[in-house]
């Protein structure tokens, strides 16, 4: 029955699949949530000229909160995929969205700087990567055929939540004075509460097999967490290769993002240009997170060969980028951002929506949880490498080249992915009880219905 | 008489030979004191062959007055003095060995402020700075508070209520335990130096403690209200729900998975 296109689930069953409904009141809570997370990670820059004036510290000591907070969100996600698989999603993002909240509000208490990077990076940084990586899982196991879309849309609202805090966090520090501003975000951050409380109850997961009664000896509690945490994916072939290629697609794909104006002004261009480029860039990501989503869920491609072309396209762009302004075009640039500003968007649709293709929906969570964390490394080398490299030659061409070059290696990496050259999905990896779960993987997993009553 | 003549053509050469360093230059004027305008000129007294000439500014070479005649008169016009080109300016002659000559354009410092706005907690600390640009840098800074159309001067007390922090080219106040009824209001720095003073002004706002808590327990009064809704529409649909717990599907065709027992994951 298999059809040669991508959307291979069987005509008869496709109703009973989770597709929009409620669904899409998921999408507006994680558009809610990422944008809090994200969205206010990213325009916490006007903070920081306030704390280099109050606590009179340089301007590096100060940036550390940031690199504290992403670092805690990205570290603790497997912790945050685990307990979703222990408990449930709903009471895991609730508590993420609270701690959220409540490290801004001490954070407006802050006396030293210490306590900031403990508050604003570490407790803040804990509930978002309590809240991110549950939310996604949770809006990627509601659909099936819109999958992309709905992450495209969702994901949409970091650049648009940047764009749209940037001004209202300036007015917030400047009625309230920075405490008053961070006291108010915390409330903010709030709001990822009653977006977590969206999330229906569902069928707990299977308890792993090996657990028989209530056993508390070591042994078995180091299994059961193994089994939450999902660390069996790391035996796996497919994922591995997986998550190195997305490892190696993050080292160059935030380096536009650092060095892009700095590398317009020191060809030439103003101030004011120099930034256009960048808002430029920024809304054609947006642009290309949603018909990226929309144009994958239409099953004419594979999604991994979409996520490739996507991949391969922003490598080569980012690798242009120099090559535009060493001709002086401001024009050449400008296209050139453009188009990998689409592409970059375009790319970050897909690499969460490949995920459960290569490890089955059930282990989806775990699998997110654990990709953060690995990637979390690669965000961190990316950017101290191109500076490095800007450093030694003297201008950004290596750094961009280095990057670009990165992300087609990844695509490379992601070739060796088995089945990659089929034209359709690779069939999943039968679960441990049922034999016919082979026959009809995602809505065997999604339903969990006896398999007796399947049809073909 | 040859004798004589020939010793004291000596002792002349001797004399000049350890005269000063390079050849004599006249400038005209000396100094700049605070005017609009100025042209700086160099005469070289001594006969020497000059090959060209140029001046500097704060020590870089000013492109468009370098000239390679051998005249010995040097003229640089500065049509309108600020304190952008206010400093030390020196006419060069390419003579054997080169000679200079300083000038020094001297202006009011130009005193500005960071921020002319700035804000504070209650009995937090208030932070203000002014900079200032010029030549020369003034030496003295002052801070003054306008009450009444007084300016009443602010004494640094460090540790207490002021602070303030100087150096040539900035001054930070910084005011301790701010409080709303005494400290609001106008503050005046000023810079001072051989020429004369410049001041700016700051206005400082203190904000109530509880000022930013009124919104913030708005908004989580509006989290409480809509984590309520949420669960109170939950708990009505639950009944409804019996089999599935979760919305109703798009489906509406009757297949035969639908199972009195199935749990929907949606």
């Amino acid at each position: 029955m298999s059809k040669p296109k991508a959307k291979a689930e069987s005509g008869g069953d496709e109703a009973e699949l989770p597709d929009g409904g409620w669904g899409w009141v998921l999408v507006a809570a994680l558009f809610i949530s990422t944008s809090l997370v994200f969205g206010l990670m990213r325009s916490l820059g006007i903070f920081f000229v306030e704390f280099v004036q109050y606590f009179e510290e340089s301007a590096q000591a100060i940036s550390w909160i940031s690199s504290t907070g992403l670092a805690a969100q990205q570290f603790f996600s497997p912790l945050g995929a685990a307990l979703c698989n222990a408990y449930n999603a709903r009471l895991v993002v609730m508590v993420g969205g609270f701690l959220a909240g409540f490290g801004l509000i001490l954070a407006s208490q802050a006396t030293s700087l210490v306590h900031l990077y403990l508050t604003m990076g570490l407790i803040s940084g804990l509930g978002w990567g309590l809240v991110f990586t549950p939310m996604v899982a949770t809006v990627m196991a509601n659909f099936t055929r819109r999958r992309t879309l709905a992450l495209g849309v969702a994901f949409s609202s970091i650049g648009l939540s940047s764009f749209a805090f940037n001004p209202l966090f300036q007015l917030l520090v400047e009625t309230y004075a920075w405490r008053g501003a961070l006291l108010i975000l915390g409330g903010l951050s709030l709001n990822i509460i009653p977006c977590g409380a969206l999330i229906r109850p569902q069928q707990q997961r299977p308890k792993p097999k090996v657990v028989s009664v209530k056993t508390t000896s070591c042994a078995a509690l180091l299994q059961r967490v193994f089994s939450y945490l999902e660390l069996s994916l790391l035996l796996e072939r497919p994922y591995l290769t997986y998550t190195l290629g997305v490892t190696l697609f993050n080292v160059g794909y935030f380096v536009p993002y650092f060095h892009l104006v700095a590398h317009s002004r020191q060809v030439g261009f103003s101030e004011y240009e120099a930034a256009f480029v960048m808002s430029a860039a920024g809304a054609t990501d947006i642009l290309g997170r949603v018909t990226s989503g929309w144009f994958s869920d239409l099953g004419y491609f594979r999604l991994i060969h979409l996520m490739s072309l996507w991949t391969a396209l922003a490598g080569v762009f980012i690798m242009l980028l120099p090559v535009s302004s060493l001709s002086g075009s401001y024009a050449a640039l400008m296209v050139i951002s453009l188009l990998y500003g689409f592409c970059s968007g375009a790319l970050t649709s897909l690499v969460f929506a490949v995920v459960p293709k290569i490890v089955g929906v059930q282990r989806m969570m775990g699998a997110l949880g654990l990709l953060q964390l690995i990637e979390s490394g690669a965000g961190l080398l990316g950017g101290p490498l191109s500076g490095l490299l800007r450093d030694v030659t003297g201008n950004y061409t290596a750094s961009f080249v280095v990057a670009g070059s990165f992300l087609i290696l990844g695509t490379l990496t992601m070739a060796t992915l088995p089945h990659f050259f089929s034209c359709t999905d690779p069939p999943q990896r039968c679960s441990q009880n049922d034999k016919d779960a082979c026959s009809h993987p995602e809505l065997h997993q999604m339903n969990s219905i006896p398999s007796d009553t399947m049809v073909q | 008489m040859m004798l004589v003549w020939t010793v004291s053509v000596m002792l002349l050469s001797c004399w000049r030979a350890d005269a000063s360093t390079g050849p004599k230059i006249t400038s005209e004027p000396i100094v700049v004191n605070n005017q609009t305008s100025a042209v700086l000129s160099c005469n070289l007294t001594d006969p020497l062959p000059v090959k060209g000439s140029h001046w500097i500014y704060n020590g870089k070479v000013i492109e468009d007055s370098v000239s390679t005649d051998s005249n010995p008169y040097t003229i640089l016009r500065l049509e309108k003095i600020t304190h952008t080109n206010a400093g030390k300016y020196e006419c060069v002659f390419q003579t054997e060995p080169v000679s200079k000559q300083t000038i020094e354009v001297k202006t009011l410092p130009h005193v500005a402020a960071y921020k002319h706005s700035e804000h504070g907690n209650e009995k937090d600390k208030g932070v203000m700075v002014c900079v200032s640009h010029g030549y020369p840098l003034p030496t003295d800074w002052n801070w003054f508070k306008e009450e009444e159309g007084n300016h009443a001067p602010i004494i640094n007390n460090t540790g207490l209520k002021f602070e303030i922090k100087n150096t040539p080219n900035k001054t930070i106040l910084t005011i301790n335990d701010l409080n709303i009824q005494d400290d609001i209001g106008n503050y005046i720095c000023s810079g001072t130096n051989e020429i004369g003073s410049n001041s700016d002004k700051i206005y400082l706002r203190v904000r109530s403690r509880l000022a930013a808590l009124w919104p913030f327990l708005g908004i989580v009064a509006e989290v409480i209200v809509l984590v309520t809704i949420i669960f109170i529409y939950e708990r009505r649909r639950k009944p409804d729900e019996v089999n599935d717990g979760s919305a109703p599907l798009k489906s509406n065709s009757t297949t035969n998975h639908k199972d009195k027992n199935v749990r929907q994951r949606n």
